[in-house]
């Protein structure tokens, strides 16, 4: 009767704080290493690489700020994400949402020209909220009436409304004396009070913050938040328990949309200062994964997206020092991303050395 | 009598450049379904696509062959879709978000990638390379009408549509597809019936990267003399729609493969047909159209059961 | 006694992470014999037959098939050496054909695939076992009795010599199951060797030639059949006295609380599974529901509690019409409810046990300060619910996926019946839990009945529902063949209507 050793791989029941931590550490690590030999690829030196990383994102007061500023519309496709995704709704769409928000409220600002600034800019961010609740909203009745997919819908609405902002910035609300398809510039009464003088960081980043505290309280702790997280956990208990399956899809894309509408609202309104093609360079996709590296927590998105908001400001600096192309940021984005994924799935096994015949 | 001639040439060039629209979006619909009914759900298939088009791009400006940038080429999706299956098979991650950032990492790298090689040139300077050139199919392709419609393309286009029938065959003529089926519909049930499920998922995700890496050749080296960022431009999702939109089924897939196709085509000779309409509209149409064929294809689409859900032996 | 053994399992043991589920298990079968594997639910039956099938590899312990040791690496393995097996939930591909999913399992003769040479060899099969079936048809379109066929004819299809049954019986009619037991009789003849697994203890009586009886993954022993009664065998499952009769005092029905009429649901194929059902519900009753699985109970309870939309037909509830009722309207009217599938329909695994007792209700203004939840209320109310309903769990916030099938009964029932219910739709509450629950469940559901609710028993277990239901209504294809008194008739009757036979009136 012959008996072997072997390894056998087994799921964990639970996995522990600490294993998450160590997690999110390795992918950390791994996003490290892979920069580093991204950078030591166009022959840079990578210590070099590194410092100017960090110092064009955190390295000094005003650079601080700038990546503060830069995370303002990360903060919020972030809690977008989070909102949506914990009712495992499959928003995709931040980034036209994002859109949506912004056409509608330059709209809004065409149309109110007129009134005193706090006046103009209560009505612009909440014509950002509903552009985005709007296009939000159109996914989700394409889901609840039809059955298709809000992956593949947020998606095409992505491309869609991309053209829509075209047709619109090449056409009715072109700014006749510019040589860019864009709008003309605002006026002041429309931009977004500075926060810090010297610096870009506007109203939009309390906007953001006080999005973000609202909807930790309406996640963890109301009845809707409630709903939602059951919905997501397991969608035939909470149907069988009275949720709404059809009400609860439409208000979460809803609420995701209006989120990520915001954004544009606020990047339009308190950076550029004029509707034009590039306000948004792939923040709805980063809105994903720092939503996903926040384990869908929404205090949680704010230092994920403060970091990713660094990332994205030092990558610039090492295009400008070290000729290391810009993209850099969206490759460790990514990576980091799937080194998350793979880390999560990694720790959620165990190792055990068992007998067996 | 020239109206004639006029309007026959518009028809003629209409349905060729459906033919030549049609092969990406083939590629990746028919790689897609394999992957698919073995369970696997494959959301970075534009990733997959994008990476392809690159490397068959990369390969052929610093090779010259055309044949060996279209192996790379395909190679390299196969493996951005091993990295997907590592993922979901191997270690049960949910395959949505895998999917999705593997699109953003073939977004970025690509893009960083072709930045960081080519740095020295400024985007309209970049090398250019030589496109595959057009296989013309002797006697078939100086027939009238049919012979530029169906017989003047690049031998992709040909293979892209033999992979009709030939994948078709596969799947419900031989074992190894009723295995494949059976992974996507029970997997549970095919491990009772012996079959490895883990390994054929693999076989199924790599077979269906190889195939998607030819579509990503075809749109970089099989049509054009550059690369740009995100070349794929939605090929892939709109692939990823086929599949649903055709049932998993490889001959409804080239159905509604060609009706996307002819609508790509019509925005392409807009002009020369006389719509007036901003470019923009038809530009976002194959969009529109992929949300309503879902709509109306919802209601007959029935997925494989398990598509997407990881198994382990419990 | 060696020389006889075909398959001979000797101190088996596996392990499950915490969980033991087979100890140093050793048992021997013979070829030509009907060998019973008796045990309740969890006893580890089932995880030995898989250890056989190869779907499983033992942590120790050895597989010996004709006297020579043999290792599994997979069911593959199994089949070879063969072993067949019916699974207890089915292992057939629901929306492949039966030839497809016979060839799935067949052994792979080269590269194309031939249906009709399989079709061909299935039909004598079939006529051998004077079995009727449509090898074209899809499983789904099967009966779940002739779909138990195909699992029979694909063991047996790829040369089975032990066929092992999980079950087989709990998805059968009393006339089905007689019919099964004639077929595996005839196999036995044939020299085949089946090992069947049950807990229904009258079975075993029937058509055993040798028992093994495991309790908590360990064998107790191995008998012939002459040698043991029922009481005997009751005895070595559970280890103690059992008794095997619920008391039920007499009472009356008062008036009635729920009506049902002319009701009409389709399944989720649009094929329609309650057909003009017409039945009332009173106070102070337990109104039995019976009928093989798959005849349209589980289309009538969604429709019951408001996840089914009728097709036609109505419901009333003292009185006011519910038929399109939401969930949560039907909930707040007083009617609750126990799904018969726990895990997926009854809790949210990975939600707090705190959590899964207010889910349904958590806008309750008792479980709110305002618009925010008030989570020392929602905590002390989940701790008088754990204190009543004896729920074992370490903490208020364990997840509540990690409580074992008993607990997770009781979860459920204290949510619902927390709320002081006047009418409870019961699916199935006690498959698949062991007898203190069981007993504890039964004790619930009369305890409703004494003080006034209505019951609505759901159950494919005869013995259960004879012993608790004041009146038995029997399903068939989706129509009521009747409302009997289970006092003034038998199982076998019912058994009859649980087949489609209607008695002739008189």
């Amino acid at each position: 009767m012959s008996q072997r050793w072997r390894l056998k791989l087994e799921k964990r029941d639970r996995v522990s704080r600490g294993l998450q931590s160590f997690a999110l550490l390795i992918a950390s690590g791994v996003a490290v290493m892979i920069t580093a030999a991204l950078i030591a690829a166009t022959g840079t030196n990578v210590a070099a690489g590194f410092g100017a990383l960090w110092s064009g994102a955190f390295g000094s007061w005003r650079t601080l700020l700038a990546s503060l500023t830069k995370s303002t519309p990360l903060i919020l496709t972030g809690l977008a994400t989070v909102v949506a995704f914990r009712a495992r709704v499959w928003n995709i769409g931040q980034e036209g949402q994002l859109y949506a928000g912004a056409i509608l409220s330059y709209w809004a600002y065409r149309a109110f020209q007129g009134q005193p600034p706090a006046v103009l800019i209560i009505i612009v961010i909440a014509a950002a909220l509903l552009g985005g609740a709007a296009c939000g909203l159109i996914a989700g009745a394409v889901k609840v009436a039809f059955g298709v997919d809000e992956i593949i819908t947020t998606i095409m609405l992505n491309y869609l409304i991309g053209y829509l902002l075209s047709w619109l910035l090449s056409n009715p609300w072109r700014d006749p004396n510019s040589y860019y398809q864009h709008s003309p510039a605002v006026s002041d009464a429309a931009q977004l009070p500075i926060l810090v003088e010297g610096s870009r960081l506007h109203l939009g980043f309390l906007v953001a913050i006080v999005a973000a505290l609202a909807l930790y309280v309406l996640v963890k702790m109301t009845p809707l938040g409630f709903e939602i997280r059951a919905f997501g956990l397991n969608s035939t208990a909470s149907q069988f328990q009275g949720t709404d399956v059809r009400s609860l899809t439409l208000l979460v894309m809803l609420i995701s949309g209006a989120v990520a509408g915001l954004a544009g609202g606020s990047e339009l309104f308190g950076i550029h200062h004029r509707l034009k093609a590039d306000i948004s360079l792939g923040y709805g996709y980063t809105g994903i994964i720092i939503a996903m590296v926040a384990s869908l927590n929404p205090v949680a998105v704010l230092p994920a997206a403060i970091l990713f908001g660094g990332l994205i400001n030092g990558s610039l600096k090492l295009q400008t020092v070290n000729q290391v192309p810009a993209a850099l940021v969206y490759v460790i984005q990514a990576v980091v991303l799937l080194s998350l994924l793979t880390a999560r799935a990694i720790t959620s096994y165990r190792i055990r050395r068992v007998q067996s015949v | 009598m020239f109206d004639n001639l006029l309007q026959t040439a518009i028809v003629v060039n209409l349905l060729a450049a459906t033919v030549r629209i049609a092969t990406p979006l083939l590629f990746g619909a028919l790689g897609e379904v394999i992957t698919e009914r073995a369970g696997v759900m494959n959301l970075g298939l534009e990733g997959s696509m994008l990476m392809a088009a690159f490397v068959g791009f990369l390969v052929a400006e610093r090779t010259g062959s055309v044949l060996l940038a279209v192996l790379m080429a395909s190679l390299a999706a196969a493996l951005v879709n091993l990295l997907l299956g590592v993922l979901a098979i191997s270690l049960d991650a949910d395959q949505t978000v895998t999917g999705l950032a593997i699109n953003l990492l073939s977004s970025g790298l690509t893009l960083f990638w072709f930045r960081a090689a080519y740095t020295q040139y400024n985007t309209a300077g970049t090398p250019l390379i030589e496109v595959m050139g057009d296989l013309e199919i002797p006697f078939l392709s100086t027939l009238p009408v049919v012979g530029e419609v169906l017989f003047s393309h690049k031998i992709l286009t040909y293979l892209a549509f033999l992979l009709v029938p030939l994948v078709s065959f596969l799947m419900y003529r031989t074992h190894i597809g009723l295995q494949i089926r059976s992974l996507g519909e029970d997997p549970r049930a095919a491990d009772m019936a012996g079959i490895p499920v883990h390994r054929l998922r693999y076989l199924a995700v790599l077979a269906g990267g190889l195939i998607v890496g030819l579509g990503g050749a075809f749109v970089s080296v099989g049509s054009v003399e550059r690369f740009f960022p995100d070349m794929t431009a939605g090929r892939g999702w709109l692939a990823f729609v086929i599949v649903i939109a055709g049932n998993w089924k490889p001959t409804r897939i080239l159905v509604v493969t060609l009706v996307f196709s002819l609508l790509g085509a019509i925005q392409l000779q807009a002009q020369g047909i006389g719509v007036q309409v901003p470019y923009q509209v038809l530009l976002g149409l194959p969009y529109l159209v992929a949300i309503l064929a879902m709509i109306i294809g919802r209601a007959r689409s029935v997925a494989p059961e398990c598509l997407g859900v990881p198994y382990t032996r419990e | 006694m060696e020389s006889t053994s075909f398959i001979t399992v000797e101190n088996l043991t596996k392990r499950f992470g915490p969980v033991l589920a087979n100890d140093a298990l050793s048992l021997r079968i013979r070829r030509g014999e009907i060998h019973c594997l008796l045990g309740e639910n969890g006893a580890g039956k089932t995880t030995l037959a898989e250890c056989l099938y190869g779907f499983h590899r033992p942590d120790s312990g050895e597989i010996r098939c004709e006297g020579r040791p043999v290792s599994f690496e997979s069911p593959r393995d199994a089949i070879e050496k063969g072993i067949g097996m019916v699974h207890q939930h089915f292992v057939l591909i629901r929306s492949f054909s039966v030839l497809e999913n016979v060839a799935l399992t067949a052994q792979k003769r080269g590269m194309l695939l031939d249906l009709s040479q399989i079709g061909r060899e299935l039909k004598s099969l079939c006529r051998e076992y004077h079995v009727d079936l449509d090898l074209k048809a899809a499983v789904w379109q099967l009966s779940v009795g002739e779909q138990q066929w195909v699992e029979i004819l694909k063991a047996l299809f790829v040369g089975a010599e032990l066929l092992i049954l999980d079950e087989p019986t709990a998805v059968l009619t009393p006339q089905e199951t007689e019919r099964l037991f004639a077929v595996l009789r005839q196999m036995k003849s044939e020299g085949l060797s089946i090992l069947l697994i049950t807990h229904k203890l009258g079975e075993v009586m029937r058509v055993a030639d040798r028992i093994s009886v495991l309790r908590d993954g360990r064998l107790v022993d191995t008998v012939a059949v002459g040698e043991v009664d029922k009481q005997d065998l009751a005895h070595m499952m559970v280890g103690r006295e059992v008794v095997l009769q619920v008391e039920r005092e007499n009472g009356a029905a008062g008036a009635p609380l729920l009506e049902v009429d002319n009701l009409r649901v389709v399944d989720d194929r649009d094929r329609v599974a309650v057909r003009d059902v017409s039945f009332t519900l009173h106070s102070g009753e337990i109104l039995g529901l019976a009928g093989v699985a798959g005849n349209g109970q589980r289309e009538l309870f969604e429709a019951l509690i408001g996840v089914r939309r009728p097709m036609g037909g109505q419901v009333r509830f003292e009185g006011e019409d519910i038929t399109n009722s939401r969930p949560r309207d039907i909930q707040r009217r007083g009617i609750a409810h126990v799904p018969d599938d726990r895990m997926h329909q009854g809790v949210v695994g990975d939600l707090s046990v705190a959590d899964n007792l207010i889910l349904g209700r958590q806008r309750a203004t008792r479980y709110r300060r305002g618009p925010l939840l008030d989570r020392s209320r929602i905590g002390s109310a989940a701790r008088d619910l754990i204190d009543t309903f004896a729920i074992m769990t370490p903490s208020l916030n364990q997840k509540v996926r990690f409580l074992s099938g008993g607990n997770l009964q009781k979860v459920i029932l204290a949510r619902e019946l927390g709320d002081n219910p006047g009418c409870l739709l019961a699916n199935q509450p006690t498959r698949g839990l062991d007898v203190g629950v069981i007993e504890y469940v039964h004790t619930q559901l009369l305890e409703m009945r004494r003080s006034g609710a209505a019951v609505l028993l759901i159950s494919e277990d005869l013995d259960e529902l004879f012993g608790l239901s004041d009146r038995i209504m029997i399903m068939f294809e989706g129509a009521i063949m009747g409302v009997v008194d289970p006092k003034a008739t038998s199982v076998e009757e019912v058994g009859l209507m649980m087949a489609g036979i209607r008695d002739e009136p008189r």
